[in-house]
Parts: C-alpha cells; sequence; structure tokens
C-alpha cells in the first residue's frame, strides 16, 4: 500500500492537486466514512487530500432566514448550534444521531453530503429546506440545489477535483417548526433503517402549508415526499390526514432488504415515521409560540 | 513520498514519527507508541473501545487518520494518573465496580473524560447519552453511570477546593 497524504494550506492548492491526479485522490476531511470504506475494501485511493486544514470552511453562518454551513461543520457543532434551537430543531435532532460523541466530534456535514450515502441522516432535514451546495473546481464555482447533487447510492455530480465549501439554505417565512426522527436498533453509532424529516408551517387561518417532507434509507437515495406534501396544503390535522400521509409515505418508500431491515419493515416504518413527524412538527408550532408569548 | 512526518504529543509527552500515511490515530498509538491501554476492536467507529481525546474532545482512534493529527495533543488512558495517584474517573469505576472484563473500559473513561470536562455538573440521562457510542456488553451501563456521576462529583469538589 503506498498511500500518499497531501496537505494543502489553500482551496485552490487543494483542487490543483486533485486535478494532477485525476480521479486518483480523494479528499478527506473528518475522514469516518473514507478510512473505514478503505480499510474494509483493501482499495486505498493513490492519496488523500487532508481539507482540515484550509480556513475558512468551519463555521455556522447567518442570522436567518438565511443560513450557512462550512462544509468543514461537524456534527457536534450543528447539535450544539443555538441559532438552530426552535424551529429548526430537525437540523439538531438530524446531527446529533449520527455516531456517537467520538463520531460527531469530527465527522462533517460535508463529508454527510459527499459520501451520499443513502442513509445519510443530514440530508433529509437539508433537502425540506432545499439546500443548495457550493462546489469549487478547475472549472470554476457552481451552486447545485442538494435535490440534484445526490444522485444515487455512493454517486454525486462533484467531479473528482470539486470542493464542496458550503450548504446554505433558507428558513420558511410563515409560522414553522421542523421534526426529525430515526429508525434503528441502538441510539448511537447507528446506521438508519428509515429517516425521516419534515418542515411544517402554519397559515394565518391555522392551516397546514409548505408542508415539507423528507425520507432517508428507504431508497436509493433521500427523497422529498411530493403526494403526501401535496395532500398535506391547506389541511387540518386530523387522524385521517396522518393516515393518509402514512399511506402516502409508505407507497414512496423503495426500501431494500438487508441485515438492518426487510423491506417490508421499512416501508412500515415510513408511514409511522411521516406520520409522526406532521403531527410532532404541527405541535412544535404552538409550543414555539406559545413559549415566546410567555417570554 | 508515503511516508509522513508526524508530530504527536501524547500524554504531555512530544513524539516526532515517521509513519505509513495509511495509518490510523490508534496504529500509531498501539504499534509506534506501544500504549496499548487503548483497545481496538471493530475498526469501524461502531463500539467506542478504541476512544481518546484529541484536542479536548473525545474521537474514534480507529477512524482517524493520524497524518490528520499533526501539531495535535492526545490524551489516553495511560495518561490520566499521576503518579501512583489515580484519575477520581478511575478510582470511581473501581469502587463502584463498574468493570467486569474491562476490555471497553480505557475507552468508556476517555469518554466521560472529554464529557466530564465539558459537562461539570452532568445529569445521569446526559452521562448516558455521551456514553452512547462506547458498548459494553457485560458489566451492563448502571454502575458505569454510577462511577461517572461519582467521578463528577468529586472532580466539581477538587475543583471548589483548588
Amino acid at each position: 500500500m503506498k498511500l500518499e497524504f497531501l496537505a494543502p494550506q489553500t482551496l485552490q492548492d487543494a483542487v490543483t492537486m486533485a486535478k494532477a491526479r485525476g480521479g486518483a485522490a480523494r479528499f478527506i476531511a473528518g475522514g469516518t466514512d473514507l478510512i473505514i470504506q478503505a480499510r474494509k475494501s483493501g482499495a486505498w485511493p493513490e492519496a488523500v487530500i487532508n481539507l482540515q486544514q484550509i480556513p475558512g470552511f468551519g463555521e455556522i453562518k447567518g442570522t436567518g432566514p438565511n443560513f450557512s454551513l462550512g462544509s468543514l461543520v461537524t456534527h457536534r457543532q450543528i447539535e450544539r448550534e443555538i441559532r438552530f434551537a426552535g424551529a429548526l430543531e430537525a437540523l439538531r435532532e438530524s446531527a446529533c444521531v449520527i455516531g456517537g460523541h467520538q463520531v460527531r466530534n469530527v465527522a462533517t456535514v460535508g463529508g454527510n453530503l459527499c459520501n451520499a450515502s443513502p442513509a445519510a441522516d443530514m440530508v433529509p432535514i437539508l433537502l425540506c429546506l432545499n439546500a443548495e451546495v457550493a462546489l469549487a473546481g478547475s472549472e470554476g464555482r457552481r451552486v447545485v440545489p442538494l435535490a440534484n447533487f445526490i444522485e444515487g447510492p455512493r454517486k454525486t455530480v462533484r467531479a473528482s477535483d470539486e470542493v464542496m465549501t458550503e450548504i446554505a439554505f433558507a428558513a420558511p417565512a410563515q409560522k414553522f417548526s421542523s421534526t426529525f426522527l430515526k429508525g434503528g436498533r441502538r441510539r448511537a453509532m447507528e446506521i438508519s433503517i428509515v429517516a425521516m424529516a419534515g418542515v411544517v408551517s402554519a397559515s394565518p387561518d391555522g392551516k397546514m402549508t409548505d408542508v415539507r417532507l423528507a425520507m432517508g434509507a428507504a431508497g436509493p437515495k433521500a427523497i422529498r415526499l411530493t403526494e403526501a406534501e401535496k395532500f398535506l396544503e391547506g389541511k387540518v390535522l386530523s387522524k385521517d390526514v396522518l393516515e393518509e400521509t402514512g399511506m402516502l409515505a409508505a407507497a414512496a418508500a423503495s426500501p431494500i432488504d438487508d441485515v438492518r431491515a426487510s423491506a417490508s419493515f421499512r416501508r412500515h416504518l415510513a408511514g409511522v415515521y411521516a406520520r409522526r413527524v406532521v403531527e410532532l412538527s404541527w405541535n412544535r408550532i404552538s409550543e414555539l409560540n406559545d413559549d415566546r408569548s410567555a417570554a | 513520498m508515503t511516508e509522513v512526518q508526524l508530530d504527536l504529543t501524547v500524554n504531555g509527552r512530544r513524539h516526532r514519527l515517521s509513519i505509513p500515511a495509511h495509518y490510523s490515530l490508534l496504529d500509531v498509538l498501539r504499534d509506534e507508541l506501544e500504549l496499548t491501554g487503548t483497545k481496538t476492536n471493530c475498526l469501524e467507529a461502531e463500539c467506542g473501545v478504541c476512544t481518546v481525546v484529541l484536542d479536548g474532545k473525545s474521537v474514534a482512534s480507529c477512524t482517524v487518520l493520524a497524518a490528520q493529527c499533526q501539531g495535535r495533543q492526545v490524551a489516553t488512558v495511560e495518561g490520566l494518573a499521576e503518579g501512583a495517584a489515580l484519575h477520581p474517573l478511575q478510582e470511581a469505576f473501581i469502587e463502584f465496580g463498574a468493570v467486569q472484563c474491562g476490555y471497553c473500559i480505557p475507552g468508556m473513561i476517555m469518554t466521560a473524560k472529554a464529557f466530564l470536562d465539558e459537562n461539570p455538573r452532568p445529569t445521569r440521562e446526559s452521562v448516558r447519552e455521551a456514553i452512547a457510542g462506547t458498548l459494553c456488553r457485560c458489566t451492563g451501563y448502571q454502575k458505569i453511570v454510577d462511577a461517572i456521576m461519582a467521578a463528577a462529583q468529586r472532580l466539581s469538589q477538587q475543583g471548589e477546593r483548588a
């Protein structure tokens, strides 16, 4: 094994190094996915290009409604971000179920997205927030909606010399809240069986509006549940509405059988979690607003 | 260039090493520095037995590339005791019988160390959450949580006296 370790100090150098090696080099951020994959397969890349020493990508910016996450922001930073407490709680809930403290201290949000696991836990809520990712490569810079960035399992539109630099999103304009739920056998160090995120807004007349639901680990990539979203627009929460939401979510799932769960159990969970996410998010809107009036 | 020149401080002692680029921090600790208190097990950040403290934060040393630790500070279980005086966490683990086979204990203690450094007055629930990434398959977590809570109390008393 002849792995080369490259430690650029600037983004430009990182891109140049990657370009010079064609597709034979991999960028490394926290490394928690890359190292396991390389060790298991025995197929290390020719070189790894360390992004950790390049300044400027480790911060969470913005005071709302617009926010951006530097690609090297760790899950631990997101989990503890006070700006995401409250309506954007689902970001913290997604970050805090990834690995244990040991993984979240190291693993980055950019790595989670670029690794493109169908079970990547940050993806569903970022899809709900219509996040866009910024890429910088030898051909220049571009911004891609996250929904188009991930193409399938472990597959993205990122060129081998492109570095993800940031992830940007805006909070919804109306009163809203968000929820993330993850199904797994264990509460830490676990790969999701099904992951569900939702962002629900309330219209002035007390109906659900601008409902966004996204599901991970139940198909080749995380997806928005557009049928369920359309159905929920303008609805008032009821048992029947939740029932229908669950059926639409289960119908949208295209899960696999694997060691973690059967496809049919995953489909069942998709329905259960869609119902819970909508109900919880709706209840959270009034809780958030009660808190505000009480304070 | 496939070897990396690594400058790493472990338990306060600075080392200058030449290592293969694919070495994990765990490889360096165990195989280069012979600090075998940190254990090897799953090698995929599932079990937490390889947990050490890197620049004040707990990390799974099996999934940290050593070359990325250039100039950084590592604390392992070997660095906790001061001479013959055990660290309050170590004392509490003994006192509460929180150890059976012992394999997870170095990782468990270092996980707890990083957590208590940031959260000197924890709740039982926050301790359970903090050690969720570190598996014990024999003692069960009750006594481990008891020990960490007791150590937290002693550490904060020591802090007040100091």
